[in-house]
């Protein structure tokens, strides 16, 4: 190096210098430009353009020692691996890696069902029935499951905003409530009203608080409202009766049970608790005790699916049709209770089944079978009404169930309790004329959005201009809150106290999981604050102590309880629930009086009839931005992110409409453009549509997805708010694409016609089959085919489940459960059309017969773990393979994505990761850091380019194992419940040890009504199947 | 006949280059293999910790701090709050103790170097191990005569697998000892 250092130091002149020279230019007159050179790169001068060429062997040593030395200096580190950060004050209930318990309450609708939240290090990551519940015994519905994800939600408020028109900066909470303090002394000293408008009231803390609230302001007024309310057939009820609400009904003492329009598996009442009731008889080991479902309805319902019978009939016509059944059972069969007066024959003489039945197309030898059954069942029958339905239905109704004696399967110890009556429309319409008048100082919404879910022709939007000022207490920023000039974000139900009583001699509890994740506090302690002396002086505890103090003088005296009251109250706090002594009011004669009303001659029903209906993912769309629920497929038409207008193949030719075309529907002059789904089995010239979609203003997720088919509801008098009759229909031209997640099924092609049923996929039977000869689904005994494949050894545990189709209904909460318990990504609607959708378990649908009058069968369908798996063939990287307890492995890491085992499985229950998708979707918005949270730290986060399916829970499993092996006893198949299993309200899955003989679980995988889908293709899967038997009428065939 | 420029790049600058390239990734791979490992990993901590006083003169057992170990599929490092059971008492007036007591008092946690450790995808549970018997030295070494701790074994696959297909011999002092599974699910899922 010194060489090269000397040569450049040279004189700046022209005379030679005494050192080495190529040339004489190099000599005399390049040296500036050398020394430009040198001077640039002194320390790297051996690698110049000029200085290589001359690179001498010491020089070339010199470079290799020193990349050597860099080579060893870079990889003598060793690679940092973070570091390990314990608490600092360890809690002593958490163990890092192992999971908490806490009981709760859910308050995604009006059920209040016992929840156990299960939490990791400090956070809720998954929800699922409290088993020592009474009502919902330890089962919850899809959106109980997937309200975690609103917890986790990155959109959600995460400071107080003040402003207005569309402009709001962040303000302290205590500034911000010193001046609403203000502004209630205001209004209440000049006799304006303070109003609150909130969702049904379902806690008595919170009516205590707002009772609070009107003894220090008396102008105060509370608001209750909800879209989907069973408001008219409490009413009806009422008039029949003459105390209490619509009672609970026994579904498993029922034998015959007849719904009119009335969705009982789905959408109405307790349904966790009516799903578990109705398919305790459904039970294949019991056929002599299985109950038979008639259902008469116009929208193709999950409990319509369900039916042993079903008759379509539009909506508006069913009080003729309860009116014809009892012309028929009191007049032509002279079946009648003595409280009956006679007034009755001359309101039912007009009425005639015969004539409506050919009126309506109804099938006379499917009535015939209706009515003998309901005469033969007399106590063991009921009839029961949709909610949507109108009050003279639901009182012909209540009729009818007291001349079969229904009354002996209502439930006479418990009943639903309101703790404040709705407001009805005359209130509303009250409310909107103070406002609009300038008489309501203050207006709250409290947790609510009644801007989107009032009638349009309410004009509450307008009203609002009116009031001085209006405040909003939301997670979200919605549609109402646009008008606030305060947005108070609230906590999440997993971050608040509350307590419930929606059903005699119980309360339930609601603790805290976790405290809140932003600056948020709950709605009650926010009403609590303005009610102190002074708002700076907030607690986090504010409402705990309210709670608590409220339970020690109201709920502790009449709880059923030997504890002194510190123990009652942890031992609530521990269980969720506290049982109390009160009574049900509830009566049971009826009042003939009520039957005055109802009409005497069968009405005209023309024109479309409209059925609107509660959205089965979003409710009312309060979980509109929950991509979950968005793509959890509807369990009829497997529609994801939309809603539609569903009519008949018949209607929709009539209106010369394909599925896709937008069409628009106008009733009383609101209008409201939805496209067109060509429903099987929905009556001809009816529509359902479902609302809870269209919202102008919420998350990324929920924001304009599908249609606000609210607009369409209206504040006149009409028979039901959810019912209307001569709906005009016109075509747009238009169209607006529809995404299923199961192709359409096409009646008309020969080719795939009842595929399901050729090819074995879907095996049903009768009842009276199956009593006559337990056997006949393997009459023939199929002989076991040789297989190319290796014999896999399963000398310990062999893991398989069992769906038992008698219990399914196919409503898919499995499938929520799974996603959450799996971490399955969200992929939108444009990835679910390339059928890119990431379920592992999925429910398939199947129609067979006719597109008029289709039979349903449905089949929850996830990786069968096959013995001879054709998946582990193929894979050329062997990461899939096979395990030794019977199950089939996928390895992420392994995977390459060649996609060859998703092609060569026979079932396509495989998912490959087009994307990572949790940033693909939607701008990423799945990818914020707080959603990592929300994911079970025991399942691997799938991302871009691997294959993925089910797994039998394999974590579930291996904790089972981890527990058996530190209590030194062996795994047992009834050690481990999945996902799907522990949510399935209906106990349709079972799970178990294939090997263990003497299981429970043996009983069903062995079954003479079990067998596996795609049998022939001999893949031997580890997923039993039990046919479905359907009741029908053992005089039939 | 004249050697081409091609020729001599054939004969000679190639094979030298190949022979120079395999040679210095076949050292660098074996030379570098402990160091890829992990194996001699042994960097500073916030707090001068010594399990060879502790476990090894003091003869506190493992599980004393360790509490997961036997639960769950961490073994845990134990916070200070268990660090000062005993040492708002024992030996008070020592920097590194007074330095744990500020964490302990300020509320702040310790930010201990991670040694071992397994990939994300793979699931390793400590309790299942330990509750069949298998001592803590057999993966984590002596670490009763460490003053710093350090890895001593690797904690790749091969080394689980290792174990996991020669059970008897890897861990002779556990008798009862049958070959752990070899299945993916076993660890990945």
């Amino acid at each position: 190096m010194s060489e090269n250092k000397e040569n450049i130091s040279s004189p700046k002149d022209n005379t030679p210098d005494s050192n080495y020279w190529k040339s004489f230019k190099e000599l005399y007159q390049n040296k500036s430009e050398i020394d430009n050179n040198a001077s640039d790169s002194s320390s790297i001068d051996d690698l110049s353009s000029s200085g290589l060429s001359g690179m001498s062997r010491r020089k070339f040593f010199a470079l290799i020692g020193a990349s050597a030395a860099l080579a060893g200096v870079g990889c003598s580190d060793y690679r940092d691996k973070g570091e390990i950060v314990p608490y600092n004050v360890k809690p002593e209930e958490i163990t890092a890696g192992k999971e908490n318990f806490y009981a709760s309450t859910c308050d995604a609708c009006t059920n209040s069902c016992g929840i156990l939240i299960k939490t990791r290090e400090g956070r809720p990551i998954k929800i699922d029935g409290n088993p020592d519940h009474p009502v919902n015994k330890g089962k919850i519905c899809a959106r109980g499951q997937a309200n975690i994800l609103n917890l986790y939600d990155p959109e959600r408020l995460k400071e107080p905003l003040t402003g207005g028109s569309g402009f709001y900066s962040a303000v302290k909470w205590d500034k911000a409530d010193k001046e609403i303090q203000a502004l209630f002394a205001k209004a209440n000293s000049s006799g304006k009203e303070i109003i609150f408008v909130t969702h049904t009231i379902t806690s008595p803390s919170l009516k205590k608080v707002f009772d609070d609230f009107k003894e220090k302001y008396p102008t105060t007024k509370v608001y209750s409202y909800e879209l989907f309310n069973s408001e008219v057939k409490n009413s009806a009820w009422l008039k029949c009766y003459g105390k209490g609400n619509f009672p609970l009904i026994n579904w498993n003492k029922a034998k015959i049970i007849l719904t009119l329009e009335g969705d009982i598996l789905s959408s109405e009442g307790h349904k966790v608790e009516t799903l578990r009731m109705f398919t305790e008889k459904r039970d294949v080991s019991k056929p002599k005790d299985y109950s038979r479902l008639y259902c008469v309805e116009g929208d193709m319902s999950v409990t319509g699916m369900n039916a042993d019978y079903r008759l379509k009939l539009r909506p508006d016509a069913q009080f003729d049709f309860v009116m014809s059944l009892l012309n028929e059972i009191v007049i032509k069969k002279n079946i009648s209770n003595s409280s009956v007066s006679s007034i009755l024959s001359a309101k039912l003489n007009n009425y005639s089944l015969k004539s409506f039945a050919e009126k309506y197309g109804l099938s006379i030898k499917t009535l015939n079978f209706l009515i003998a059954d309901l005469i033969k069942n007399q106590g063991r029958s009921i009839v029961y009404a949709g909610n949507s339905l109108s009050e003279e239905t639901h009182i012909a109704t209540n009729l009818l169930n007291e001349i079969i004696s229904s009354e002996e399967l209502y439930n006479k110890e418990k009943e639903t309790l309101s703790l404040q009556k709705l407001s009805n429309i005359k209130e509303l319409v009250e409310l909107v004329w103070k406002m609009k008048s300038g008489k309501v100082g203050v207006l709250v919404h409290f947790d609510s959005n009644p801007v989107y879910h009032f009638p349009k022709n309410l004009e509450y939007e307008s009203g609002l201009k009116n009031v001085e000022t209006i405040i909003s207490l939301v997670q979200l920023e919605n549609e109402s809150s646009l008008y606030a000039k305060y947005i108070l974000p609230i906590n999440h139900t997993f971050e608040s106290w509350g307590d419930y009583k929606t059903r005699t001699g119980l309360i339930s509890l609601q603790q805290p999981v976790i405290a809140p994740l932003y600056n948020t506090r709950q709605k009650e302690a926010i009403a609590l604050n303005w009610l102190a002396q002074d708002a700076a002086k907030y607690q986090a505890n504010f409402y705990y102590e309210y709670l608590r103090s409220r339970w020690e003088k109201e709920v502790f005296p009449v709880s059923l309880t030997q504890l002194d009251f510190k123990d009652f109250w942890n031992a609530s706090l521990h269980d969720g629930i506290a049982y109390q002594k009160d009574e049900s009011k509830i009566a049971f004669s009826f009042i003939t009086a009520s039957l005055a009303d109802i009409s005497s001659s069968p009405k005209k029903s023309e024109g479309f009839s409209l059925l609107l209906k509660e959205s089965y993912a979003l409710g009312d769309g309060r979980f509109s931005n929950n991509g979950w629920l968005q793509e959890l497929p509807h369990p009829v038409s497997k529609i994801v992110w939309d809603n539609y207008a569903a009519i008949s193949e018949s209607s929709a030719k009539e209106l010369n409409a394909k599925t896709n075309d937008l069409i628009e529907i106008e009733v009383n002059g609101q209008k409201c453009e939805l496209p067109v789904l060509i429903q099987p089995g929905i009556a001809h010239n009816t529509i359902a549509v479902q609302l809870g979609y269209g919202r102008s203003k919420t998350g990324i997720i929920g924001v304009n997805v599908g249609h606000n088919a609210n607009v369409l509801l209206s504040k006149e008098k009409n028979s039901s708010p959810w019912l209307y009759s001569n709906v005009k229909i016109s075509k747009t031209g238009r169209t607006y694409k529809l995404i299923s997640s199961q192709e359409a099924n096409d009646f008309d092609n020969t080719l795939t016609k009842d595929a399901h049923i050729k090819r074995e996929i879907i095996r049903e039977g009768t009842v009276e089959e199956y009593k006559k000869n337990p056997a006949f689904l393997k009459e023939e005994k199929k002989e076991e085919k040789e297989s190319i494949y290796k014999v896999h050894e399963y000398r310990d545990v062999k893991w398989g489940m069992s769906i038992d189709q008698n219990k399914c209904i196919g409503c898919g909460d499995c499938v929520a459960a799974c996603n959450v318990e799996n971490n399955i990504p969200v992929v939108g609607k444009d990835q679910v059309e390339k059928g890119r959708n990431m379920q592992w378990l999925r429910v398939d649908r199947y129609y067979a017969g006719t597109s008029e009058e289709p039979i349903v069968s449905h089949q929850p369908m996830l990786c069968q773990h096959c013995d001879k798996a054709p998946c582990e063939q193929v894979c050329p990287v062997a990461a899939t393979t096979h395990s030794p307890d019977g199950l089939n492995q996928m390895v992420y890491n392994r995977c390459v994505g060649t996609r060859y085992c998703s092609n060569n499985c026979p079932y396509k229950v495989r998912r490959f990761n087009f994307f990572n998708f949790r940033d693909h979707f939607r701008n990423g918005i799945y990818e914020s850091p707080v959603l990592s949270l929300l994911h079970n730290p025991e399942v691997t986060v799938r991302s871009r380019g691997v294959m993925e399916k089910c797994t039998f829970c394999i974590q579930r499993i291996m904790e089972a194992r981890e527990e058996a092996i530190r209590n030194n006893v062996p795994l047992k198949g009834s050690d481990v419940k999945t996902a799907c299993q522990e949510s399935c309200n209906a106990n349709a899955i079972n799970f178990g040890d294939i090997n263990d003989k003497e299981s429970e679980f043996s009983e069903y995988r062995n079954h003479e009504l079990g067998y596996y889908v795609l049998d022939d293709v001999n893949t031997r899967p580890n997923v039993t199947y039990i046919a479905k038997l359907r009741n029908i009428s053992s005089e039939e065939k | 006949m004249k050697n081409s420029l091609l020729d001599y790049i054939l004969r000679v600058r190639f094979p030298v280059i190949l022979f120079v390239v395999i040679a210095s990734f076949t050292i660098t791979y074996f030379a570098s293999r402990t160091e890829r490992d992990g194996i001699g990993y042994t960097p500073a901590q916030p707090i001068n910790f010594s399990h060879k006083l502790h476990a090894g003169q003091m003869q506190i057992d493992c599980k004393y701090c360790h509490t997961g170990v036997e639960k769950s599929r961490h073994a845990s490092v134990p916070s200070p709050s268990v660090c000062m059971n005993c040492h708002r008492v024992a030996r008070k007036d020592k920097p590194e103790i007074i330095k744990l007591a500020k964490y302990y008092n300020d509320g702040t946690p310790i930010l201990w170097k991670r040694i071992h450790k397994v990939p994300d995808f793979a699931y390793f549970n400590h309790s299942v191990h330990v509750n069949k018997g298998i001592d803590c030295k057999s993966c984590h070494g002596n670490v009763d005569q460490m003053d710093k701790i350090a890895q001593m074994n690797s904690f790749s696959m091969g080394a689980c697998l290792d174990c996991h297909r020669n059970a008897h011999a890897k861990v002779p002092e556990s008798t009862m000892l049958k070959n752990g599974p070899e299945n993916c699910y076993a660890c990945h899922r």
